[in-house]
């Protein structure tokens, strides 16, 4: 008879694609970003073959950069209004989608998913077309309903183009949270809220005393994997704006993006920066290993 | 829950209203915007709907440039890309059915042992998993880029299809682990009483249970992958194996191109993934909610 693999033989078997994927695809590549981040590799270097070691240079040229400070405050910006507007939104939206009586609502609920259907470049375009300043489709509502008499520049002024590119994104990826914060509201026992009623609580004092405590754990959830998403926006700004009008809309994954893939192509650079996003994102990975799986029991 | 007075039922109306027209604008902008001509978006600017509908749009994609019809009848420029729309849509189809039957496949086996088997290093590879699922993909995509030069494999689908597995195959596994964590363990210690190898009883007792498991994974990794820009557009510059969404990204610098025609290619790449959305939703909702929050 065949011998039978023991537990951790099978495991181990089980995990060998796994493992050699996420070694080849993760876990190498971060290490050579590393290499690389440390070293001159630029278009030359590449067809020679040979990064000569540069020490910190790449980091010091990055941190030297004005794109690159102003790169993160923009994407800190952009992070603080889509994630504080995500919340706010998702915990209203989901409270709208579950009142199941209201036959307004269950239209809402059936299409709520529609915008996570959108390929981010086709909506980072759509957008674009909406925000057109002299053929946009938003003006022309405008216009036809008589709110506006002359066509607004949305994301062709330096000064609300920032703003502007938190719109597609924020309305890409909010059914996201709206889904987690529905899922969440399912789980909260009825008879809390049937006892408070009888106690005489009103729908604010219910909202306040029983719906936001119980969607405390969700919405912290929520409020670190959007903020870790957001940190590496690129498509919408892609589409929409490719960094400008100026630098107004210079994120830092589109910093790291532009450094490497277009000349005078600097990979160093470009792995230097890349490297500080992801340690900066790291951070906040932390935060929500040490929340959500403290005790690692799946 | 609780009956509502009128005046609440009025404000909920209203408020569901505006969320349906917030989700509805763009997808109505898209819609407008591909069925008219460049001429007819140019003439009138405060026009919301246009004064002529064509299709000519889609003809000029779908033909590959040969029937230009009448708005692009004096047209002497299209860009290149857009003739090659069968092959892009194509290769996106590959690619995206690639990562879902691989993702799937790989994801399965290790979140059925992470679930089941706990050992240290099994625990370490999940925490693994969720760390890597805030990787951002600019990180890994420079160093990838030059591993995959170097190889001299740049520009073919296979380097684009291991890279975006790599990428996705710790989210599948964060989906998929819960589900399996739920089904009892009881079922495939019978079968082993029985004299099946613990493979088997994977493969014949619990990976049926899982179909639903499955279904949501896999629609997710389908729509994540179909809708995955970075990497193919770093790792393939050539015509011949872009995927839909580079091909997209490189009309946005292209100064001839106007919305009508950007809108109309948009709506044929978005079409695929509206169309899952639709009839799996029950499936994605679920899976959402599983990949995010421990089961």
């Amino acid at each position: 008879m065949r011998r039978e693999l023991s537990a951790g033989q099978f495991a181990l078997a089980m995990n060998v694609p796994t493992l050699l994927f996420l070694g080849a695809v993760l876990a190498f590549p971060v290490v050579y970003a590393g290499y690389l981040s440390l070293h001159k590799v630029g278009l030359a270097q590449l067809r020679r073959g040979e990064f000569p070691f540069s020490g910190w240079e790449n980091y010091e040229r990055v941190l030297e950069d004005p794109l690159f400070w102003i790169a993160v405050k923009n994407t800190l910006v952009f992070t603080a209004i889509t994630v504080t507007s995500e919340i706010v939104l998702a915990v209203a939206i989901a409270l709208l989608i579950n009142q199941a009586g209201v036959w307004t609502s269950r239209i809402t609920r059936f299409l709520i998913l529609l915008p996570y259907a959108i390929p981010p470049i086709c909506n980072g375009l759509i957008w674009s077309f909406l925000y057109n300043f002299q053929f946009g489709f938003l003006n022309r509502i405008l216009f036809s309903t008589g709110l506006v008499q002359e066509p607004v520049n949305w994301a062709g002024n330096p000064d609300t183009a920032l703003y502007a590119v938190t719109v597609p994104y924020i309305w890409r990826t909010l059914p996201f949270a709206i889904i987690l914060v529905h899922a969440a509201l399912q789980g909260i026992p009825r008879e809390l809220y049937e006892q408070a009623a009888i106690d005489g609580a009103n729908a604010w004092h219910r909202f306040r005393q029983i719906t936001l405590p119980m969607l405390q754990q969700i919405i912290a959830i929520i409020l670190i994997l959007r903020t870790a998403f957001a940190f590496a926006v690129f498509e919408e700004i892609l589409a929409i704006t490719q960094g400008g009008p100026g630098d107004s809309t210079w994120v830092s994954a589109w910093y790291s993006y532009k450094i490497s893939f277009s000349p005078p192509n600097n990979f160093g650079m470009g792995s230097a920066s890349a490297f500080i996003l992801a340690l900066m994102i790291a951070a906040i990975a932390l935060v929500y290993m040490r929340l959500v799986y403290r005790r690692v029991t799946l | 829950m609780f009956r509502h007075a009128a005046p609440a039922r009025l404000l909920l109306h209203v408020a569901n209203l505006a969320v349906i027209a917030a989700i509805l604008l763009p997808v109505v902008a898209v819609m407008i915007g591909s069925i008219q001509s460049e001429k007819a978006l140019q003439a009138d600017t405060r026009r919301v709907l246009p004064l002529e509908f064509t299709l000519d749009n889609f003809v000029v994609i779908l033909t590959q440039g040969e029937q230009k019809g009448r708005i692009f009848e004096q047209a002497t420029y299209l860009p290149d890309n857009i003739k090659k729309f069968y092959r892009a849509f194509a290769n996106s189809l590959i690619v995206a059915s690639s990562v879902t039957l691989l993702t799937l496949l790989f994801g399965s086996l290790s979140a059925y042992t992470v679930a089941r088997l706990r050992f240290r290093w099994t625990l370490f590879l999940m925490q693994a998993n969720i760390v890597s699922r805030f990787v951002p993909a600019i990180v890994l995509m420079i160093p990838l880029y030059i591993v995959i030069r170097s190889f001299g494999q740049l520009n073919s689908l296979s380097g684009v299809v291991i890279a975006e597995t790599g990428f996705l195959l710790p989210y599948a596994i964060l989906i998929l682990a819960p589900y399996f964590d739920a089904i009892p363990s009881e079922l495939e210690e019978a079968a082993r009483i029985d004299g099946c190898t613990r493979f088997s009883a994977f493969f014949h007792i619990i990976l049926p249970l899982a179909t639903p498991a499955m279904a949501a994974c896999g629609v997710i990794m389908f729509i994540v992958s179909w809708h995955e820009l970075l990497i193919p557009l770093i790792l393939n510059a050539r015509p011949d194996f872009m995927t839909l969404p580079v091909v997209i990204a490189s009309l946005v610098g292209d100064v001839f191109v106007f919305f009508n025609l950007m809108m109309a290619i948009c709506l044929l790449a978005l079409a695929p993934t509206v169309i899952l959305v639709v009839l799996l939703q029950k499936y994605i909702v679920e899976g959402l909610a599983a990949g995010a929050v421990k089961g």
